[in-house]
């Protein structure tokens, strides 16, 4: 399957940018740089690798990433990192093109990038239990995959996740009723359950 | 015996190939190595790219040590790659270098950018291994991608 600007986690935000189109005429400025910071770090300046370690904090303009591990291409000169790598306790926080502000988790996320035929591919593939919560509640999946480009999220086998309060209310959004009514239990009646998972249509 | 004779034995030991140019400022030291002030090391591709610089090794200062160690104040390590483009440059303000291992190390602050400054990375503490060109920072790792990209200004 063909991606179009994949997922990015734009640890990768700013290269989140790299993908946009500017609109024909309109000002434009340079784009903030991304920061990466960490305990430690490995270089392999022949191999073009960087390792960080420990406390792993990627800002960016688009988004915000913290994890344990990362594994980043160092780009050639004037290049654009092609691959890069975060595992454990994966967090990225970031905001699509419609301003829609996007909290992940993940053990793993895999940010590629790369030009095939003038088409810019630009994606972010979550693996490892990830979980993704915005306006629309909270999602979890096999995989996700963000398309930068197009600006939508994939989910392999989803699943929507319900977060429930002893005392019967949504700890997070209101639910459809639809769903509520697969529980078959009316709210308020679900003691020492705080998760409710239902399969949804993908 | 000038300058230049008696410091390129201790670098030559480190890595093929290496030149070494010392400016003045030298004094002897009793282990036949000399102390040397704004010393330039130059490193040449191999014999298939004999006149092509691989590095510029260049400080203020470099402190004999025994056990073919040397103490550089104001290390800067310029590399290049075979067509001739500057690939990296390293800056320390202090660092120990190993002459037999081929590794530097220093518990000070270290900066590295590449040649055309989109990528910078500093930190506390490094190893560095020459021959291998992996750099280890230990502490306090800052990195700056900067990939030329612009944002649109909406109105």
């Amino acid at each position: 399957m063909k991606r179009h600007s994949l997922v990015v986690l734009a640890v990768l935000g700013g290269l989140m940018a790299h993908a946009q189109t500017n609109t024909p005429g309109a000002p434009s400025a340079p784009r903030a740089p991304m920061l990466i910071y960490a305990d430690s770090a490995d270089f392999d300046l022949n191999g073009h690798e960087a390792i960080y370690r420990g406390h792993v904090r990627v800002d960016d303009p688009a988004m915000k990433l913290t994890c344990a591990l990362l594994v980043a291409d160092v780009p050639q000169a004037g290049g654009h990192p092609n691959r890069i790598v975060a595992e454990t306790n994966v967090v990225i926080d970031f905001t699509d093109t419609k301003g829609q502000t996007n909290h992940a988790t993940s053990d793993k996320a895999v940010y590629v990038y790369n030009v095939q035929d003038s088409v810019t591919n630009e994606t972010v593939t979550l693996t490892g239990n990830p979980v993704m919560v915005n306006a629309q509640g909270t999602q979890a999946g096999d995989v996700i995959i963000w398309d930068r480009a197009s600006n939508k999220i994939h989910f392999d086998n989803p699943h929507m996740i319900f977060r429930q309060n002893l005392n019967g209310t949504s700890a997070d959004t209101n639910p459809p009723v639809t769903a509520i009514k697969t529980t078959n239990f009316p709210p308020g009646t679900i003691e020492n359950i705080d998760k409710i998972i239902i399969n949804s249509s993908p | 015996m000038n300058a230049k004779a008696n410091i390129a034995p201790a670098w030559l030991a480190a890595g093929a190939g290496l030149w070494f140019v010392v400016a003045p400022g030298v004094h002897a030291q009793p282990n036949g190595v000399q102390h040397a002030n704004n010393f330039t090391s130059t490193e040449y591709y191999g014999p298939t790219n004999q006149q092509q610089i691989k590095s510029i090794l260049s400080g203020a200062e470099a402190l004999p040590q025994p056990g073919g160690l040397l103490i550089i104040k104001q290390l800067k390590l310029e590399i290049f790659n075979p067509d001739g483009r500057l690939e990296w440059v390293v800056n320390a303000p202090e660092c120990v270098y190993d002459t037999f291992k081929g590794v530097a190390s220093s518990p000070g602050h270290l900066e590295v950018r590449s040649g055309d400054g989109k990528f910078r990375t500093e930190g506390d503490g490094f190893l560095w291994r020459q021959s291998e060109q992996k750099l280890n920072i230990s502490n306090n790792v800052c990195t700056v991608i900067e990939n030329g990209a612009t944002i649109t200004i909406k109105p």
